[in-house]
């Protein structure tokens, strides 16, 4: 069994009182970002389509235990709506003389049919393959809806090595994956997906999640540093570090109202890209931070918030780890340290340290 | 065997070594990373924060601060901390009860040389899985979750007095976490062996500036001239890092002088909650600490606040008189008088006044006579007990207003030292002032004795008060007859009360009746001789006894310090815990007590911890051999 039962119970409870407040929204939000290519700077087309989400989420499983991106997606997607848009907002966003990676995300699996049908798939895949300046198309999913037919169905329609498939894996230590995340998958099913795509000639990023609940940051910066190397021995070489921030109506904004959750420290985030970047030089490793400097977010003191979160964009776009070198002193900076062993020897408790 | 034994107790607190090298670790401060110097640390992790792929180990361990020269004869030098439940147990209790009963699986699982740190959230104290844990040789729990009820002192009380009911003497506990150093010694007292200095880290604009009193914000704090705050830059972690040391040494000073309860009075003025749950202890679990709290000492026992009243040395001396004190025969006139300042009251201006003024009543009248001190906080001191511990060491700041709390307890003991005394007995009061009189006036009411008030006017000091007291006293004698056969002199009274009060009542007429002469004077240690051998030696530091082997033979069946022992004699100078078949509940640390096998006093010895925690301990060291039992050859 994939799942803990109890705490996949709890996660689902708390799901369904959340889904009844589920917001509809059939707009495709779209944005352009910098972003780095496999050949360089360039710029990111995000995506996020309406579909009707993650089947996961909805599942009686209650979904994965942090997120709640689920929320924004509509009970009824209207497919026509969504293609017309998604032509309108090429034709709009992309501009001649740029590169560009289109993102394709729907808060869930692209590669799930339940998710955007086949025929869908297909016209989305025709229509990216017009533009010469889409260097790369990246679609997340789930590692169970990446089947043969649905990567040749994409073949067919686009140049496969254009492809990135980006899947959460977020772990590769099962007992997080199954007692933390409640994510229903484990580090076999990765592996298979992985390969599966690899042999299809298109690439593999894997989405890493720093510091879910229950996991110390201590122990959370270990898992990431073990995580990213068993990804690299399996020749993923995009991983994307996703420090943990609250979404609402989950299990693990419940934890962190209850003050029984601290959101990662931005040091952890500039020591594991130190780290990951020595030890694997030629590895492209993503680091955006999500809602940085916030309560929610991966956050500091709040004196040298924006300095690192600037230090780790700059890191980003570039893959040049002398922006890592950059000193950057703050007093807050032994704190996180003795924070770590804290956190680490009391079980993940966290301390209330005005006693 | 376990790593750690008691060298010494106080209440719930100790010093812990290491078994075998005897290095005192606690209590102790353990520093989060590997200090540069490890003075003034018990130990620190080798923990590299942040983890990084040179920090191969995921493990980490805890390294004891064992002096060099002794490293060789430790059991060991470090402790791995490698398992921790899975679940904090904050979480809910169906995720948190099956995680925290595989963990303890693991752990049973787990060598012996990794089974030293046993982490425990406070919400399973009372779990049958953490019992199994306590049957190994585990040495260090690591308490989770206090902090979550450090402001619940009914709560904080309960879960640490749990604890300590629970584990052994030679386990030792550990708080981790951000603690300020302002309640170190209240935690001690409560039982916490070990703290770390992860405090000390938090030096941002959010950050403290630790200071003996409290933590204060660095924003906002009074001046320090250390090392570490005139450099420049300050260095404020080297600041509160110092000021962690420094309270920790002061703690394990004041347990080692015996004065921790006397720091802890002092410093619960720094926190509310702990000032109500000493209150709560002490109104709800005085026993546990009575009953592992020395009453042998010889350290000042300054009783200026109110908790002094209820003080586990104090709460012990008045069962003791209680219980075991008992009027030489023959008294037929109860002397009430106040205390002094100065201790023994003998030595007193005024009791030198007092007993001027007895001895007009002419000679006869001493074998008739039974003083008592009446004073608070110790309530009642016959006479024959002022040069023991506490009654010679106690100091009060003397306002002469009495509290409700201090008069009723007071005339509480002294209506049951009184009951122990023939119904036709006179009581003469010579005392004065408002709380000796509403005393006195519950004696009146709540008995039948004639009370005869010799200091109503003026002090007990004044010419005339002295003088009706004489006079009083000599128109009694002329009444009373006394009875020379069972006159015992009061310096052999004295010796029969130390015994029955040391060693159970009944143990001085079995020990000191026959032809005793004493040797040697006051300020030196007293030498008894009976029938010309010399049986006892009384202490002048502590007014207490200590007798030999042969001669302890003879209240075996009296005494209630006893250890009953497995073997037929004693090797070394210690007692260990695999001997112990049995020990009296009544022992407490520091007592001389008697090592007995097949009904056979085989040696005296100086308890280290309470006989309570003899019966838990597995290893360690229980008492160290004062004489042994010469055997014929």
């Amino acid at each position: 069994m994939k799942i803990n039962p109890a705490l996949s119970s709890m996660v689902r409870e708390i799901r369904e009182n959340s889904l009844k407040e589920r917001q509809h929204s059939r707009k495709i939000v779209n944005w352009v970002e910098d972003h780095r290519l496999p050949t360089g700077a360039g710029k990111a087309l995000v995506l996020i389509l309406p579909t009707r989400g993650c089947s996961w989420a909805l599942s009686k499983s209650g979904g994965c235990s942090i997120c709640g991106y689920i929320y924004d997606n509509p009970l009824q997607p209207d497919y026509d709506i969504m293609l017309h848009s998604f032509k309108e907002i090429l034709t709009q966003k992309i501009e001649k003389d740029l590169k560009y990676s289109l993102k394709l995300f729907t808060s869930g699996s692209f590669l799930d049919t339940r998710e955007v049908p086949l025929e869908i798939q297909k016209e989305m895949m025709k229509e990216a393959a017009k533009y010469d300046q889409i260097e790369e198309i990246v679609l997340e999913s789930r590692p169970e809806y990446v089947t043969e037919s649905v990567l040749d169905n994409i073949a067919e329609h686009i140049e496969i090595s254009k492809i990135e498939i980006a899947i959460g894996l977020e772990s590769a230590n099962n007992a997080i994956l199954q007692n933390s995340i409640n994510k229903g998958f484990f580090w076999e099913d990765f592996v298979k997906a992985t390969n599966r795509i690899k042999d299809k000639g298109a690439r593999v990023k894997a989405y890493l999640l720093f510091k879910p609940p229950f996991i110390s940051e201590f122990d959370s910066i270990n898992d990431i540093l073990e995580s990213v190397s068993k990804v690299a021995d399996l020749g993923v070489n995009t991983v994307s570090i996703n420090a943990m921030s609250i979404h609402r109506g989950t299990f693990l904004s419940q934890l962190f109202e209850k003050q029984l959750y601290r959101t990662p420290w931005l040091w952890s985030l500039l020591h594991l890209c130190q780290e990951i970047k020595q030890k694997f030089p030629d590895m492209r490793l993503i680091c955006d931070v999500v809602a940085g400097g916030s309560e929610r977010g991966a956050h500091n003191c709040g004196e040298c918030d924006k300095e690192i979160i600037s230090i780790l964009k700059k890191f980003v776009l570039n893959q040049d780890s002398s922006a890592l070198k950059e000193e950057v002193t703050c007093s807050c900076k032994t704190e996180w340290r003795s924070f770590l062993f804290s956190e680490k020897i009391s079980n993940s408790e966290i301390l209330d340290i005005y006693r | 065997m376990r790593f750690f034994q008691p060298l010494s107790q106080h209440g719930l607190a100790r010093v812990l070594a290491e078994t075998r090298t005897r290095t005192h670790l606690s209590p102790g401060l353990i520093a989060i990373e590997k200090p540069i110097k490890s003075d003034g640390y018990s130990g620190f992790f080798d923990i590299v924060l942040p983890p990084s792929y040179s920090s191969t180990e995921k493990n980490f361990n805890l390294h004891w601060n064992i002096l060099e020269a002794k490293k060789d004869k430790a059991l060991t030098t470090s402790f791995s901390h490698s398992l921790q439940p899975f679940y904090p147990s904050s979480v809910v209790a169906e995720l948190s009860e099956k995680d925290f009963q595989s963990y303890t699986e693991k752990f049973l699982e787990l060598e012996d040389a990794h089974k030293h740190i046993y982490t425990l959230p406070i919400s399973f104290i009372n779990s049958a899985h953490f019992d199994s844990v306590l049957d190994t040789d585990v040495s260090l729990i690591s308490l989770i979750g206090l902090d979550k009820i450090f402001n619940n002192q009914r709560k904080l009380a309960e879960v640490l007095i749990g604890l300590k009911e629970k584990v052994s003497p030679d386990i030792a506990i550990y708080l981790p976490g951000p603690t300020s150093p302002a309640h170190y010694s209240f935690l001690t007292y409560m039982g916490i062996d070990f703290f770390d200095n992860s405090l000390a880290y938090h030096v941002s604009k959010k950050g403290y500036f630790v200071l003996e009193d409290k933590s204060y914000f660095l924003s906002k704090h009074p001046d320090c001239y250390c090392q570490y705050c005139t450099q420049d830059p300050r260095n404020i972690l080297g600041h509160n890092d110092l000021m962690m040391k420094n309270e920790i040494a002061k703690v394990r000073f004041a347990l080692e002088e015996g004065i921790l309860r006397e720091l802890v009075e002092k410093d619960i003025h720094k926190s509310v909650t702990f000032a109500a749950t000493l209150k709560h202890l002490d109104n709800n679990y005085s026993n546990v600490f009575r009953q592992r709290t020395p009453i042998i000492s010889s350290s000042k026992l300054k009783c200026i606040g109110e908790e002094s009243l209820t003080h586990p040395v104090i709460i012990e001396y008045r069962e003791r008189i209680r219980t075991r004190f008992e009027p030489a025969p023959g008294k037929k006139i109860v002397l009430l008088l106040p205390c002094s300042a100065k201790k023994p009251y003998s030595f007193s201006r005024t009791h030198m006044r007092f007993r001027g003024a007895i001895k007009k009543a002419g000679k006869q009248i001493f074998p008739l006579l039974s003083e008592i001190i009446v004073t608070s906080p110790l309530s009642v001191v016959p006479r024959e007990l002022e040069n023991i511990y506490p009654a010679r060491f106690y100091d009060i700041p003397v306002s002469g207003v009495w509290s409700e709390k201090e008069i009723e307890i007071t005339s509480r003991l002294l209506l049951d030292v009184l009951a122990h005394y023939p119904k036709n007995t006179k009581i003469v009061n010579h005392m004065h002032g408002h709380g000796y009189q509403q005393i006195v006036d519950v004696v009146k009411e709540k008995t039948s004795f004639e009370v005869i008030d010799t200091a109503v006017e003026k002090s007990p000091t004044d010419q005339n008060s002295l003088n009706e007291l004489g006079e009083v006293l000599s128109n009694l004698s002329k009444d009373l007859m006394y009875d020379r056969e069972k006159y015992v002199p009061s310096k052999i009274r004295k010796l029969q009360a130390t015994a029955d009060f040391q060693y159970g009542k009944g143990t001085g007429q079995i020990l000191f009746s026959r032809d005793i002469k004493i040797r040697s004077k006051y300020p030196k240690d007293l030498q008894i001789f009976r029938e010309k051998k010399h049986i006892a030696t009384l202490s002048s530091r502590t007014g207490y006894l200590s007798i030999l082997p042969d001669i302890a033979q003879e209240i075996i069946d009296t005494t209630l310090n006893k250890l009953e022992f497995g073997a037929e004699y004693v090797s070394g100078s210690n007692i260990y815990a695999p001997g112990r078949i049995k020990a009296d509940e009544t022992i407490l640390p520091n007592d001389e007590i008697f090592i007995i096998h097949e009904n056979r006093v085989i040696a005296t010895a100086k308890a280290i911890v309470s006989g309570v925690d003899m019966n838990k301990m597995t290893s360690g060291s229980l008492a160290v051999t004062k004489k042994k039992l010469k055997v014929k050859q």
